[in-house]
């Protein structure tokens, strides 16, 4: 007879072993393994310490934060008019109801999935934290540099429009959820023109965050849909298609960003028919951007496409979907998803990339960064430190944010796909 | 509720005496392979036909240049007096009225049991959704899996999205049902499941083509079984007839082989 305590009798039910481990037990498992990892601790450990001192010597003592404070509306909006500040708030409110409206739809949508699937709905605070945690604390360092109380009362509006938006997404019901990128897009249409038309403001005038948001945004939207029109083009049967999508798509990898925003700069308006308007600097960077970004789209969804194996068109095939349909509700639903992390890689790289149109002569985000130390209270003293570190902060939390979304949306997609 | 004469004349449609598929002088090449060396074979209406063969004798290209996943390059298939040709309007309509289902089940993915069986009836046929769900239900139920119809296919056994599969071609409410060796990829155990299905179906009337190894289902279920090698039809004869007393020596040496 071997030890009755070991093996659990029909009423006890089995539980994993407890794994129990004291912190020196922690510190030898993982720091100090081997005579090498121990040297390694020892090294690098004192150099971490420092590197936190020194970086939060910097962040709370020694950092000169007012040439943040002075220039934050530069930091934002660059050259913007500021007497016509009022029809960015407008059109800041129309797109946070357009994004939290689809946020909450979305919520509902993956609520509604995981009781399907038999798994708790709710969403834990933690989750939640995680989630905006990135958004909010920029959102925070903002607001501890606003000097004035109008921008905050402002900002609590929007962010109580955003609440309103959500819930009112999650209200929505399911046979209208397919509508709601329509209505984004229509947002997106009637942001602009709250900006720009009854007397508005020219994008030329655009600068700072604003303008690294609408090229961003801009080249996303637009190059998406032209992306996987060129990477279905490029698979098409039809040799002269083939032949024309393979063409633009190599041009457009095979160039450099710079040398093509210079071509948008001072190249294409000579291209353009006699007579016919000269589209401002802006909207040529941002046709720049679209290209050159659909370019890789296509690349990239050109892959997923060809990770589906063949028997899923010969099923579609076989039911009678027309090539078309067999391509839009079999093949790119899949392709798509299996892409996801390698297309958002592509918007986080878009959106630093933004920062390339300072050589054109405009003045987005990191452009500022260097312009406002030029200032007569700032100049030659070294602000530029205190500016990058402010502008790497935004350009950060804008990446890390695409980049935990995309997993997320990962999981989420991931769900009994295979 | 089998009303077959079976006359045991090769090549004579076993049914009811319509000619559903009529296939004639069919050739394929894959380059310089001929996959197919000029089939003729006629399959009458609510027949049952298993078609057997060594691997690579042609058989699944048989049935894919049915309903035109391969393309024919000599010959002439007829189904239910639609000619397939280059039109796309003529494959179309054959492949609205022709159910397939493969060995690898290919059961789209990304969409659950349910909208993979009503993704063709909405889009092909227009069906309104809610009468392509009562549809899709009540298949579902007749091939014994309603309550995965919110699943998606990762989270079914073989044999269950087999049957799922059998279930989406059948949506179609389709006059043909060809099978692509379907119970080559599941476990031993599933295997029974899906015959089942296919039993069932062909009882109910409806005219098939299966390319199968399953001699116990040819033997039970089939009017006529037509014996491939090399691309060539070698033997076509009532399962009885063939399996019992096969006339070729290749087939006898086929039998010897797997009985």
């Amino acid at each position: 007879m071997s030890a009755p305590t070991a093996t659990p009798g029909p009423d006890t039910v089995a539980t994993p072993p407890q794994r129990r481990t004291t912190p020196t037990r922690w510190l030898r498992r993982n720091l100090f393994s081997s005579p090498a990892n121990a040297l390694l601790t020892l090294i690098t450990g004192p150099l971490l310490l420092w590197a936190i001192v020194a970086f939060g010597r910097f962040l709370f003592v020694t950092g000169r934060w007012d040439i943040i404070e002075v220039n934050l509306t530069n930091f934002m909006v660059g050259g913007f008019p500021r007497d016509q500040l009022a029809r960015l708030w407008i059109a800041m409110a129309i797109m946070t109801i357009a994004v939290t409206v689809g946020a909450g739809v979305t919520s509902a949508t993956a609520a509604e999935a995981a009781v399907a699937a038999g798994r708790d709905p709710s969403v834990t605070l933690r989750e939640r934290v995680q989630r905006a945690g990135p958004p909010l604390v920029l959102l925070l360092v903002l607001v501890v540099f606003v000097r004035t109380p109008l921008p905050v009362a402002l900002l609590a509006g929007v962010l109580l429009l955003g609440v309103v938006g959500f819930r009112l997404g999650r209200g929505i019901p399911p046979r209208w959820r397919g509508r709601t990128y329509l209505a984004a897009v229509l947002a997106i249409i009637v942001a602009l023109i709250a900006i720009s038309a009854f007397g508005g403001v020219p994008r030329d005038a655009w600068g700072g965050f604003l303008l690294t948001l609408y090229y961003t945004v801009g080249a996303l939207l637009l190059s998406f849909p032209i992306g996987v029109a060129l990477a279905l083009g490029r698979r098409s049967s039809l040799p002269v298609v083939r032949a024309g999508c393979s063409i633009f798509i190599e041009f457009f990898r095979g160039s450099p960003l710079i040398a093509l925003l210079f071509v948008g700069w001072l190249i294409l308006p000579f291209f353009l028919p006699v007579g016919f308007p000269t589209p401002d600097l802006v909207t040529r960077a941002l046709i720049i951007f679209v290209l050159f970004t659909s370019a890789y789209v296509a690349e990239i969804v050109r892959g997923g496409l060809q990770a589906i194996p063949r028997g899923q068109r010969e099923a579609a095939q076989a039911l009678g979907l027309s090539p078309w349909k067999q391509t839009r509700l079999v093949i790119l639903p899949q392709a798509l998803r299996s892409v996801i992390p390698a297309l958002v890689g592509q918007a986080i790289s878009l959106y630093k990339d933004t920062t390339l149109v300072l050589i054109i002569g405009q003045i987005e985000l990191l452009a500022v960064a260097q312009n406002v130390t030029q200032q007569e209270a700032f100049i030659g003293q070294g602000y530029i430190v205190e500016t990058l570190v402010f502008v790497s902060l935004i350009y950060w939390v804008g990446s890390y944010w695409m980049s935990r979304e995309s997993q997320r949306l990962e999981t989420r997609l991931g769900v009994g796909t295979r | 509720m089998r009303d077959v004469s079976l006359t045991g004349k090769a090549l004579s449609p076993g049914g009811t005496g319509k000619v559903m598929i009529e296939l004639e002088g069919v050739e394929k090449w894959f380059g310089d392979f001929q996959a197919l060396k000029g089939i003729d074979l006629q399959v009458g209406f609510r027949e049952t036909v298993v078609v057997c063969g060594p691997s690579g004798s042609g058989k699944s290209t048989l049935i894919r240049c049915i309903n035109r996943l391969e393309e024919h390059d000599r010959g002439r298939i007829v189904v239910d007096g639609t000619v397939v040709s280059d039109d796309l309007r003529d494959i179309q309509e054959v492949r609205r009225e022709t159910g397939m289902v493969f060995q690898s089940f290919n059961l789209f993915p990304h969409l659950t049991i349910l909208d993979n069986v009503t993704l063709a009836p909405i889009q092909v046929r227009h069906r309104p959704r809610k009468e392509a769900e009562r549809l899709a239900m009540e298949l579902l139920e007749r091939v014994q899996i309603p309550d995965q119809a919110n699943k998606y296919p990762g989270q079914l056994s073989g044999g269950q999205q087999q049957r799922a599969a059998i279930a989406r071609a059948l949506a179609m409410e389709p006059k043909v049902m060809l099978f692509d060796e379907p119970t080559s990829a599941l476990d031993p155990e599933m295997i029974k499941e899906v015959l089942d299905v296919m039993e069932e179906l062909a009882e109910s009337g409806m005219t098939m083509i299966c390319v199968t190894h399953e001699m116990g289902f040819a033997r039970h279920v089939a009017d006529r079984v037509v014996f491939m090698a090399e691309g060539g039809i070698v033997e076509v004869n009532t399962p009885e007839a063939l399996f019992n007393d096969p006339k070729e020596d290749r087939t006898k040496l086929f039998l010897s082989q797997i009985l």
